[in-house]
C-alpha cells in the first residue's frame, strides 16, 4: 500500500514537474516570439525614422539643389545607419567623364574595388545600352584604407538604378565581403529612398525647365539684345536681337570676340563686363552707334546664392543688354530740328525789318523815292509773314494745351468759303491762278462750325495751294453734302468742275451725313512718302514752292487740330505733275 | 572797285545789305538761291561771296561743296550770313573754307560792312 501512495505520489509530482517545465518552456517560448516582434517593430521604426531623417536631411541640406551626385552623396553618407556594407559606390554620367565615387567602410583590397567599378560599368552599360571606355572614369575613393594583405572578394551586392525624369543618370552600388547579406526588405527601403530623392529632382527639374523656358521664350522675344557671360565671358545666353545688332543674326555659336570685333571699338564690352563684376556696378552707357541704329548700353553683374548659401553670392557673370533708342533720338532730332527751324523763320523777317529800320535812320532824305517805297512794303511783307507765324505758333500751342474751343453755330458756310475766296483773289491774281468754288445744290443752308476757326481752315488750305501751283493753273473749291452709303466721287460728279484727282472711296463708305469741302490744285504734287507725314506739326517738306515762298509746315497740323476738333477728318490725295486735293469733313450731327 | 556776290533768297535783307554796300561804293551783284550764285560765281567773278544756308534749289552748304570741287573757280572768300545757329552748319561750313560767320539777326549793316571790309583788306 505505501509503495502504491509513494508511487502514486512520485507520478503526479512527475506530472506536475513535467507541466511545469512544460509551462515554463511555454513562456520561455512565448517570451522569445515576443521578443523577437519587438525586435522586428524596433528595426521597421528605425528604418521608418531612417527614411524620414534622410529624406529630411535631404530637403534640409539640399534646399533646391538639381545636383543628382550632392543628393546621393547625401544619402550615402548616413545609409551606413541603416545596412551594413563594406563599401557604398556610385557611378554618375558626367559632363565629360563618368564620375565614380566609393566610400568605405571598412578597409578592402584593390581587387575589391577594381570588381565593383566592372560590375557598375557593366551594369550601366547594359541600362544604356552603350560602351563605355574604362579609362573615361574620374575616381573618387574616400574612407577606410585599401589593405593589400586583406583579400576577401565581393560576397554580396546589389544595384540600384539611378533615374532622373525617366532617364537613367547612373546607379548605385552597396557590397560586402560578407555572403547573403542583402535582402529584399534592405533593397526596398534604399530604393524607395532613391525613388523619392529622384521623384523630388524630376519635379523639381521640371518646374526649372517651365520657368526656364518661360524665361528662353522672353528673353528670345525681347527687343532689346540680351547676352549673359559667365566669368569666362563665355556667352551662356543670347538672344535673336543681341546677334542681329552685331550683324550675326545666323551665327550660332556667338563669342565675347564676335562681340569685340563687330563693336569696333565703340564699347568696351568685355572691360565694362570685367569692371561690373569686380566692383558689383551695374553700368549704362551713353549712346552707342552701332550698325545706324542707337543704343544705350546696360552691364550688370549676375550673383547666385545657390552655390554657396543665403549670405555669401558668388559672382557667375554678366548680362549686357542692348536698348535701342533710335526712335527717341530721331525723335529728339525732329524737335531740336522744329526749334531751330522756328527760330530761323522768326529771325529772318525781324532782322529784315531791322536792317531797313537801320538804313531809314540813316535819313529819309537820303534815300531815293523809289527805294523808299520799296523798303515800306519790304517791312510789310516781313512783317506780316511773321505775325501768320507766330499766329500759328500760338494755334499750335492751343491745339496741344487742348484749348482750342471750337464753339459751333449754325453758319451760312456758302457765305463762309466766298468770303475766303474773294479775300484770296487778288493774291491768285498776282499768282495768274484762277480759283473757283462750286457748291452743291443739296447743301443746307446752314451748317454747325466754328466760323474763325473754320475760316482759319480755309486760309491754310487755301495760301498752301495757291503757293504751290504754278502760273495759269487754278485752285478749286468745292463743297458737296455727304450721305451714308452715297459714294463721295458720284457725290462730287453732281459739281460743274471736277477734283483734280478722285477722292479715295473707303474712306467715306461708313461715313455719316456730312459736309465735304475739297481743295483742289493743279500744282506740284506731293511725293507719296510725305503724305504720311503731311500732318505732323515737326515735319517740314523740302519741297520748295514754286514761288520760293517758304513754309513752316505748321499750317496743316493747325487744319487738323481744328477740323478733328469739330469731330471731323481731313485727308488728301496728290499724285506728283497732276496735284492734290485736300479735303475736311465736317459731321452734320 | 571790289565786286560782292550776295546770295540769299531773303530779300528784305539783300535789299538792305545791297543798299548799304553800294553807299561804300562796291559793286554789287545779288542772286536769289544758290544755283544763280554758282552760276553768277563763274561769270562776275566777285572779290567776295556772302552766302545763306538755307535757300531753294541749291542751299548754302551744297553751294560751298560744288565751289570747292570746281577747280576752274579761283579760290574766293566766302562769309556765311545766316539766322542758323545750329553748330552742325557752321562746324560743316567751317571744314570748307569759310571766312566767317555771321548771324544776321545778332549784327547791324554796320558790324556786317566792317567785317565785309576786313576781310577784302587782307
Amino acid at each position: 500500500m505505501t509503495t502504491v501512495t509513494t508511487i502514486g505520489i512520485l507520478v503526479l509530482v512527475g506530472l506536475i514537474a513535467i507541466f511545469a517545465i512544460g509551462l515554463s518552456v511555454y513562456f520561455v517560448f512565448k517570451n522569445y516570439k515576443a521578443k523577437g516582434i519587438l525586435e522586428k517593430r524596433e528595426r521597421d521604426i528605425s528604418r521608418r525614422m531612417y527614411e524620414l531623417a534622410i529624406l529630411k536631411e535631404l530637403g534640409d541640406r539640399i534646399g533646391y539643389s538639381l545636383d543628382v551626385q550632392q543628393i546621393i552623396d547625401i544619402i550615402i553618407n548616413s545609409l551606413h545607419q541603416f545596412i551594413d556594407y563594406s563599401a557604398v559606390s556610385y557611378m554618375l554620367l558626367g559632363p565629360e567623364k563618368l564620375i565614380f565615387k566609393m566610400h568605405l567602410e571598412r578597409s578592402v583590397h584593390q581587387r575589391f574595388v577594381i570588381d565593383i567599378k566592372d560590375r557598375m560599368l557593366n551594369s550601366l552599360s547594359a541600362l544604356l545600352d552603350r560602351e563605355f571606355n574604362k579609362k573615361n572614369v574620374k575616381e573618387i575613393i574616400s574612407g577606410a584604407i585599401i589593405i593589400e594583405e586583406l583579400y576577401e572578394p565581393v560576397r554580396s551586392f546589389f544595384n540600384i538604378p539611378l533615374v532622373i525624369d525617366e532617364k537613367v543618370v547612373g546607379v548605385l552600388t552597396v557590397a560586402d565581403t560578407k555572403i547573403g547579406l542583402y535582402k529584399e526588405e534592405e533593397m526596398t527601403i534604399l530604393y524607395k529612398i532613391i525613388q523619392q530623392a529622384s521623384k523630388a529632382v524630376t519635379s523639381l527639374q521640371g518646374v526649372v525647365k517651365t520657368e526656364q523656358a518661360k524665361v528662353n521664350a522672353m528673353v528670345e522675344s525681347m527687343a532689346d539684345g540680351v547676352v549673359m557671360t559667365d566669368i569666362d565671358y563665355r556667352i551662356m545666353v543670347i538672344n535673336p536681337s543681341a546677334r542681329a545688332i552685331i550683324g550675326l543674326p545666323k551665327k550660332e555659336n556667338v563669342t565675347i570676340f564676335d562681340f569685340i570685333d563687330n563693336l569696333e571699338g565703340k564699347f568696351d564690352i568685355r572691360g565694362k563686363l570685367e569692371e561690373s563684376v569686380k566692383l558689383n556696378k551695374p553700368f549704362k552707357s551713353e549712346e552707342v552707334l552701332i550698325r545706324d541704329k542707337f543704343y544705350k548700353i546696360f552691364v550688370f553683374p549676375v550673383k547666385t546664392n545657390v552655390i554657396r548659401g543665403i549670405d555669401e553670392k558668388d559672382a557667375v557673370g554678366g548680362v549686357v543688354i542692348f536698348h535701342d533708342v533710335t526712335a527717341e533720338k530721331s525723335i529728339e532730332q525732329i524737335r531740336e530740328q522744329f526749334t531751330s527751324m522756328i527760330v530761323h523763320e522768326l529771325r529772318t523777317p525781324l532782322s529784315g525789318i531791322n536792317k531797313i529800320s537801320e538804313l531809314l535812320r540813316g535819313g529819309p532824305e537820303k534815300i531815293k523815292k523809289e527805294d523808299f517805297d520799296e523798303y515800306i512794303r519790304l517791312i510789310n511783307v516781313d512783317s506780316n509773314g511773321m505775325l501768320e507765324l507766330v499766329n500759328d505758333i500760338l494755334d499750335i500751342a492751343k491745339l496741344e494745351a487742348g484749348k482750342f474751343d471750337v464753339k459751333k453755330e449754325p453758319v451760312d458756310i456758302k457765305k463762309v468759303i466766298d468770303n475766303r475766296a474773294e479775300f484770296f483773289k487778288p493774291s491768285a491774281l498776282d499768282a495768274k491762278l484762277a480759283i473757283r468754288v462750286a457748291y452743291d445744290t443739296e447743301l443746307p443752308t446752314l451748317v454747325p462750325i466754328d466760323q474763325a476757326g473754320i475760316k482759319q481752315v480755309l486760309n491754310n488750305l487755301i495760301s498752301n495751294a495757291l503757293k504751290f501751283t504754278k502760273a495759269n493753273g487754278s485752285v478749286e473749291i468745292l463743297i458737296v453734302r455727304h450721305k451714308k452709303g452715297i459714294k463721295i466721287n458720284d457725290e462730287f460728279a453732281r459739281l460743274p468742275t471736277k477734283t483734280a484727282l478722285s477722292l479715295p472711296e473707303d474712306k467715306f463708305v461708313n461715313m455719316p451725313e456730312s459736309v465735304v469741302v475739297a481743295i483742289s490744285d493743279t500744282g506740284a504734287g506731293i511725293d507719296a512718302g510725305e503724305i504720311k507725314e503731311l500732318f505732323n506739326k515737326f515735319k517740314q517738306l523740302n519741297t520748295k514752292s514754286e514761288t520760293g515762298i517758304k513754309g513752316t509746315g505748321l499750317g496743316l497740323a493747325i487744319v487738323k487740330g481744328i477740323v478733328e476738333g469739330h469731330g471731323g477728318s481731313v485727308g488728301v490725295v496728290s499724285e506728283i505733275g497732276i496735284g492734290s486735293v485736300f479735303f475736311f469733313v465736317l459731321p452734320l450731327n | 572797285m571790289k565786286k560782292i556776290l550776295i546770295i540769299d533768297d531773303d530779300i528784305t535783307f539783300l535789299k538792305a545789305l545791297s543798299a548799304k554796300l553800294e553807299l561804300l561804293t562796291y559793286q554789287v551783284i545779288t542772286a536769289l538761291d544758290g544755283e544763280e550764285g554758282l552760276i553768277k560765281t563763274i561769270s562776275e567773278k566777285p572779290d567776295l561771296i556772302l552766302l545763306d544756308i538755307k535757300m531753294p534749289k541749291l542751299d548754302g552748304i551744297s553751294f560751298l561743296k560744288k565751289l570747292r570741287m570746281n577747280e576752274n573757280i579761283p579760290k574766293i572768300p566766302v562769309i556765311i550770313t545766316s539766322n542758323l545757329s545750329t553748330i552742325d552748319k557752321i562746324s560743316e561750313g567751317v571744314s570748307l573754307g569759310i571766312k566767317g560767320y555771321i548771324l544776321k539777326s545778332n549784327e547791324t549793316l554796320d558790324t556786317i560792312t566792317k567785317e565785309v571790309q576786313t576781310i577784302l583788306n587782307t
